[in-house]
């Protein structure tokens, strides 16, 4: 029945239609280009590249790592989630965005961090004489993508634990649960969707890191892939590469998808949820504010400090002002909006997967994830031939850009939209339907305000990482299109990390700025709900 | 919900808006290789000079090439600008290149491949770095082909593998010692047990944290470590050098201390290499190309690159700052070899392929 009713909604609202098209559309074209390549290899050499244990290894060493960070950010992302959201820690504000601010740091930059911090002539041992050896392999990469990435997963099971009626655990507990008891079995089980959303973000986030395991010297599939591109002029057989990896991806989201399956966590009852009444600390405040404090020092304080320490020899000669001004114009001139256009596609995508629930329109919201898979070269590179080969005087524009980051991105907005409709109860839109509202009247005036806050964090999401991409940037910005990231990679690359530095601590001052706000925003929203309630 | 869409919707259409304006026409449009950090105000100095607009694209070699293969013959841009001679022979093997006129073929004194297809713009040379604390001079070989012998080194090496002018010191091997003793001394050096990097920043900064002890990659990554390299604004003034080199003296305390060395006269090691630039064949203004390539090979550019980048000039009579080794004696450690042969990268790509570098 519900595929029928998905089609239905498929022919009759083009609101629905055109961005699910259009999806489908960036999706499938990176992925057509990727098989034309990959089928133009020689057999023999193909069959040689594919099929060698080197392969079994990078598999082995690729999931490794994604299962390693995987637990290191669970146990970061789970307890300040916790804390940020159900206790009356005061300064909770603060620290929520402290738990989002490492997603402003580029992967690289953390790397290139955490090895100046460590070995012999690292910081650590030049001011407190601590000689921790220097980072490298898999320690190192898993310690540094944990720290980039955490906050996936902590701002999808922030939303996830703030959108859990507290009725369902007073009725646990006055049914003589134990506040443990209800933990495991009520609150818990609600989290399922946050925490697998934010995973794949992590897991699909360490699949096709290159810049982090590349400086840590730990090779996994997409550390090959880039070998393939960057040292061999090869288009070909990174094509091939790069199918395998989105194999991998296809894996998981199968996996992903079993586990989802028949979720149903949305209140029945009349009425709207109240605010849960937050744990009141006392003593174990300062374990919290410890915990807190220590992550935010290592994910955060740390990058700062040492870019900025980096940036302190050069400030003598003057600050490139010029250049950052402009630099900063073109990022946010195309993050902004490509934020703003992932959360608009994500938003009937996610509607769909959640309210008709189907394999169809579960494979529709995959295969959104596997633009967020495909690596961004052979993305961009796909993107090239279908511009100029489609609507040539597009190309090298700022709006391709921008649709190129969101169709990118799009994934990393699906995931707290769907959590948020999740928990937002369908038979309130039904009764504003029978009151007389037309589909969207019902969907705005009801469910939007509903996933409000996890709209906010799609938008915060996609502008990070839009902030930070590289590859895309290069090869479809505008000539001349030079972004913060692109300036700070060039230094970096050429080891001028002082020339490097403004341009990075631009990125995070920003991205601070503007998460900030969205913060102030979740704020007020929640506010309103509790004067409604 | 409504203003917060609203915002969102205006804010997006007038971006694509925006974007659609394009380029004017008689825009130089190049596509660089070369880090814009190297060449940024070497491309502002030849706009004032030349009052031409110039856009430049910044990537990596092989990046821009797959770009520049995928666009074919719809590419806006005019000039390629790349870091390696394996990068501009694989576009000339794409047919991407034009053959340039003797005007530019003649400027510089050495380097230029007979095809006339792209110039050389800068040099620079392959040596081995070293931490000066761990490492006695005396106790390296005359040949890099020995390396492999020195087994005390063994865990402390560290190379590029993947990274271009490694590959090109590997193509150079090939040619003149032949496919087995190439296979024979990439297996020995993995004996070694080396790290490897995937460019030469990591490796140099492993390098002078005592991570490894000698290293394989270009002059003037060790340069740049010691003598900040491409900072402040160039004057060439030997003052400023001087007062720089007191403040790293300082600095040198929290890093190893990095040193160079030359294997003996003529050896493969000591290889020259160059960076170039040619005109596309999409280039529908190539007399502004060529004029940007003219500049390139002037004094004024190639001075540039000696004072603020500590690469090699291509034309004669280009003074190098005095803690650079002179031109000619530089030139005269590297091998004689024809640069051109470093386009026959396939075989080299196959080799570290089987013996599991790639």
């Amino acid at each position: 029945m519900t595929v029928t009713r998905a089609v239905d909604i498929l022919r009759t609202r083009w609101y629905v239609t055109v961005p699910v098209a259009f999806v489908l559309a960036g999706v499938l074209v990176p992925l057509g280009y990727l098989f034309v390549r990959a089928l133009q290899a020689d057999p023999q050499t193909l069959w040689d590249l594919v099929v060698r244990w080197r392969n079994l290894r990078l598999l082995g060493n690729t999931i490794g790592l994604a299962i390693g960070v995987l637990g290191v950010t669970t146990l970061i992302a789970f307890p300040l989630a916790w804390l940020t959201t159900r206790t009356d820690l005061p300064g909770r504000g603060v620290l929520t965005l402290l738990g989002v601010l490492p997603l402003a740091v580029p992967g690289y930059v953390m790397a290139y961090v955490l090895l100046a911090t460590t070995g012999t002539y690292g910081t650590l041992a030049q001011t407190l004489g601590l000689v921790w050896p220097r980072l490298s392999g898999y320690s190192g990469a898993l310690l540094a993508l944990s720290l980039c990435t955490y906050p996936y997963l902590f701002l999808n099971l922030r939303t996830a634990l703030l959108g859990v009626d507290p009725a369902l655990e007073e009725s646990a507990r006055a049914l003589g649960y134990s506040r443990w008891q209800v933990f495991w079995r009520v609150v818990l089980p609600q989290l399922r969707p946050g925490f697998l959303a934010g995973g794949l973000l992590v897991g699909l986030h360490v699949l096709g890191d290159f810049g982090v395991v590349s400086l840590m010297r730990f090779e996994t599939f997409s550390y090959a892939l880039y070998l393939q591109y960057a040292a061999s002029y090869d288009r070909i057989y990174a094509a091939c590469l790069a199918l395998m990896l989105l194999a991998l991806t296809v894996a998981v989201l199968f996996l992903e998808a079993r586990l989802l399956r028949g979720l149903l966590l949305h209140r029945t009852g009349s009425g709207t949820a109240r605010r849960s009444v937050p744990l009141q600390l006392r003593a174990g405040r300062w374990i919290g504010y410890a915990f807190g404090g220590g992550v935010a020092l290592l994910s955060v304080g740390l990058p700062v400090g040492t870019v900025g320490y980096w940036m302190a020899d050069r400030v003598a000669s003057g600050l490139p002002w010029a250049s950052l001004g402009s630099s900063l114009w073109a990022s946010v001139s195309a993050s902004v909006p490509a934020a703003g256009l992932a959360a608009l596609l994500a938003t009937p995508i996610a509607y769909l997967g959640v309210r008709y629930q189907s394999r169809w329109t579960q494979t529709i919201e995959r295969v959104a994830y596997l633009g967020y898979a495909t690596p961004p070269l052979a993305f961009a590179l796909a993107l090239i031939v279908f511009t100029l080969g489609v609507v040539p005087f597009g190309y090298q524009t700022l709006g391709l850009l921008v649709t190129a980051y969101a169709l990118h991105f799009m994934a990393e907005a699906i995931g707290p939209i769907r959590s948020a409709l999740y928990q937002a109860p369908p038979n309130l839109e039904e009764a504003a339907r029978s009151l007389g509202r037309s589909p969207m009247g019902a969907f705005a005036s009801v469910t939007f305000p509903l996933m409000r806050r996890g709209l906010l964090v799609s938008v915060a999401f996609v502008f990070l990482s839009a902030m930070k991409e590289l590859p895309i940037t290069f090869l479809l910005a505008p000539v001349g299109f030079e972004t913060l990231a692109l300036n700070t990679w060039s230094y970096a690359e050429e080891a001028m990390f002082g020339e490097a530095a403004p341009y990075a601590l631009t990125i995070m001052f920003f991205s601070a700025c503007f998460v900030g706000l969205l913060l102030i925003r979740e704020q007020t929203a929640t506010g309103q709900r509790t004067e409604a309630a | 919900m409504s203003r917060f869409f609203r915002l969102f919707s205006v804010l997006f259409l007038g971006v694509v808006l925006l974007g659609c304006g394009g380029g004017e026409p008689d825009e130089l449009v190049i596509y660089s290789g070369r880090s814009k950090a190297l060449v940024d105000s070497l491309v502002s100095m030849y706009q004032e000079k030349a009052d031409v607009p110039v856009r430049v694209k910044y990537g990596s070699d092989a990046q821009l090439l797959a770009a520049l293969q995928e666009e074919g013959d719809q590419s806006p841009a005019d000039v390629y600008w790349a870091n390696t001679t394996g990068a501009l022979g694989n576009a000339v093997n794409n047919d991407l290149l034009v053959e340039l006129p003797d005007s530019v073929a003649n400027t510089p004194a050495r380097f230029v491949p007979s095809n006339q297809q792209w110039t050389p713009v800068t040099t620079r040379f392959r040596v081995l770095a070293y931490n000066s604390d761990q490492i006695d001079p005396e106790d390296l070989p005359e040949s890099v082909r020995d390396l492999p012998k020195n087994r005390d080194l063994e865990g402390r090496v560290g190379w590029t593998p993947s990274y271009s002018s490694f590959q090109d010191f590997v193509t150079a091997m090939r040619v003149t010692q032949g496919a087995d003793a190439t296979r024979s001394w990439l297996q020995g050096m993995q004996n070694l047990n080396p790290n490897s990097y995937t460019s030469n920043t990591p490796m140099i900064r492993a390098l002078a944290a005592g991570e490894i002890d000698v290293a394989l990659t270009n002059h003037y990554y060790v340069l740049r470590l010691k003598h900040g390299g491409a900072e402040g604004e160039y004057e060439g003034d030997e003052e400023e050098e001087e007062e720089h080199e007191e403040e790293e003296e300082e600095q040198t305390r929290a890093s190893a201390p990095v040193e160079t060395y030359r294997f003996s006269e003529g050896d493969l090691g000591n290889l020259a290499l160059v960076t170039g630039a040619g005109v596309l064949q999409t280039s529908d203004q190539s007399a502004a190309a060529q004029r940007f390539l003219q500049f390139l090979l002037s004094e004024q550019a190639q001075s540039f690159a000696a004072n603020r980048v500590n690469e090699y000039p291509v034309v004669s009579g280009t003074e190098v700052p005095q803690y650079m080794v002179p031109v000619d004696s530089a030139l005269g450690l590297s091998p004689e070899f024809e640069l051109e042969r470093l386009q026959e990268m396939d075989p080299t790509l196959d080799l570290l392929r089987d013996v599991g570098l790639l």
